[in-house]
């Protein structure tokens, strides 16, 4: 935890920029098509800033194809798991459409994270986390580690309580901070973003990006730590 | 004891990429993509696949039983208020034992449009708000050494942010 005062340097921001547009979705938000880019042209490059344009799509196959009434071929098409599967099997191959992303979202945030997205991040969360969370600033590793890892953030706050580096109220609200969506980069980035990958038979996509959901995590779960915190004051109030 | 183990080992794993910062400089970036996303395959084949295999066997079992429908009209006018059919209220509660079982589940419940893609949206961060939490009251409340009185205000408090995320998520989709 002696690595507090290490300086970071500005790749570290970018690729932390970086990580918040590309799976914010902004680049291909309207906002960003009606200021931005305006034309198809730029509209087309800039897609390429986007975790959902990069994870691509399936290519579809022929499911069905039958004569309506007026003898006409009308053709269904779907993704390689087929029509009308259900339990175990359609479960599998259903979960097999999940794979790619996963791996993709990993594979990009390790990217983020080898140019120092997250030191970046724990430069800023080291300022903020005192008015923000009534925790030290010295907790901002732990914290980092947290919103990676449940048992790293655990052990880590474990740590910093047993030394007395922290008080015990400070711990506990630290815990509550965890405890509301825990782990949440790697869990939300895992399953969460296969889960907004998702697109029915009909072709309907999930109407959120990535960065929305987590920026929503974020907001809740410094809400709810604020919400314990009231409730300290008041409990020791009356104590 | 063991706590302190861990810790020890993740400072000298800190440490120790501090040190290679130089070795570090060298790494391909297409190396460093290509080890997150192995780590990727291995959370994919190890956690998702099953997860969602689960859940599509509950959920086709509840089906084929009418309980999914039981649960839609019971659960209908609470997650109503919220934008949601019934059904998502299983979501939430599979999200409260496992993550992983809860996006399980709003899969299989998506894939036979029991819900819409939209409704889907909306659950996604209520699931991880209130996700996992019989798991880390031992993992993260058990090891941290958290009082047990605190327990059931953190409890639901996780519930509520969840609740409040539905909420703004419907003003957002």
């Amino acid at each position: 935890m002696s690595r507090n005062n290490e300086r970071v340097g500005i790749g570290a921001y970018l690729a932390l920029l970086f990580a918040v547009i590309f799976f914010s979705g902004i680049m291909v938000s309207d906002l960003a098509k009606k200021t931005v880019f305006a034309t198809p042209q730029s509209q087309k490059i800039a897609s390429v800033l986007d975790f959902n344009t990069l994870n691509g799509k399936f290519g579809t196959l022929l499911n069905s194809a039958t004569l309506d009434k007026d003898n006409k071929t009308v053709t269904k098409r779907g993704n390689f798991t087929g029509a009308g599967g259900d339990g175990a099997r359609q479960g599998f191959m259903f979960a097999l459409t999940l794979i790619p992303t996963v791996m993709f979202a990993l594979g990009m945030v390790a990217v983020v994270e080898y140019f120092g997205a997250l030191e970046a991040m724990r430069q800023i969360l080291t300022v903020i986390s005192r008015p923000l969370l009534g925790i030290p600033g010295e907790a901002g590793l732990a914290l980092i580690a947290s919103l990676q890892s449940t048992d790293a953030g655990a052990a880590m706050t474990r740590a910093l309580s047993d030394e007395k580096r922290m008080t015990e109220r400070e711990k506990e609200t630290f815990v509550m901070f965890q405890f509301s969506a825990g782990a949440p980069l790697s869990n939300f980035l895992s399953s969460g973003a296969a889960l907004l990958a998702l697109s029915s038979a009909t072709g309907e996509t999930i109407p959120v990006s990535i960065g929305a959901c987590l920026a929503v995590i974020f907001v809740m779960k410094v809400f709810g730590t604020n919400v314990f915190r009231a409730y300290m004051s008041v409990v020791s109030r009356n104590a | 004891m063991a706590n302190a183990e861990n810790v020890a080992v993740i400072n000298e794993d800190v440490t120790a990429g501090a040190e290679q910062v130089a070795v570090k400089e060298r790494k391909m970036v297409t190396d460093v993509f290509v080890e997150g996303a192995r780590k990727g395959w291995q959370i994919a084949t190890s956690s998702t696949v099953p997860n969602v295999l689960m859940a599509f066997v509950v959920i086709y079992a509840f089906e084929v039983t009418g309980f999914l429908d039981f649960l839609g009209s019971f659960f209908g006018p609470m997650m109503r208020v919220f934008g949601l059919p019934g059904e998502a209220a299983m979501v939430l509660f599979a999200s409260w034992l496992s993550m992983g079982g809860g996006v399980g589940v709003a899969s299989s419940l998506f894939a036979t449009g029991k819900l819409t893609a939209a409704n889907v949206a909306i659950l996604a961060p209520a699931m991880y708000l209130m996700g996992s939490q019989l798991q880390y009251m031992g993992r993260l409340l058990g090891v941290a050494g958290t009082k047990g009185k605190y327990f059931p205000v953190m409890f639901a408090i996780c519930v509520l942010n969840a609740f409040i995320s539905l909420w703004i998520m419907n003003l957002v989709v």
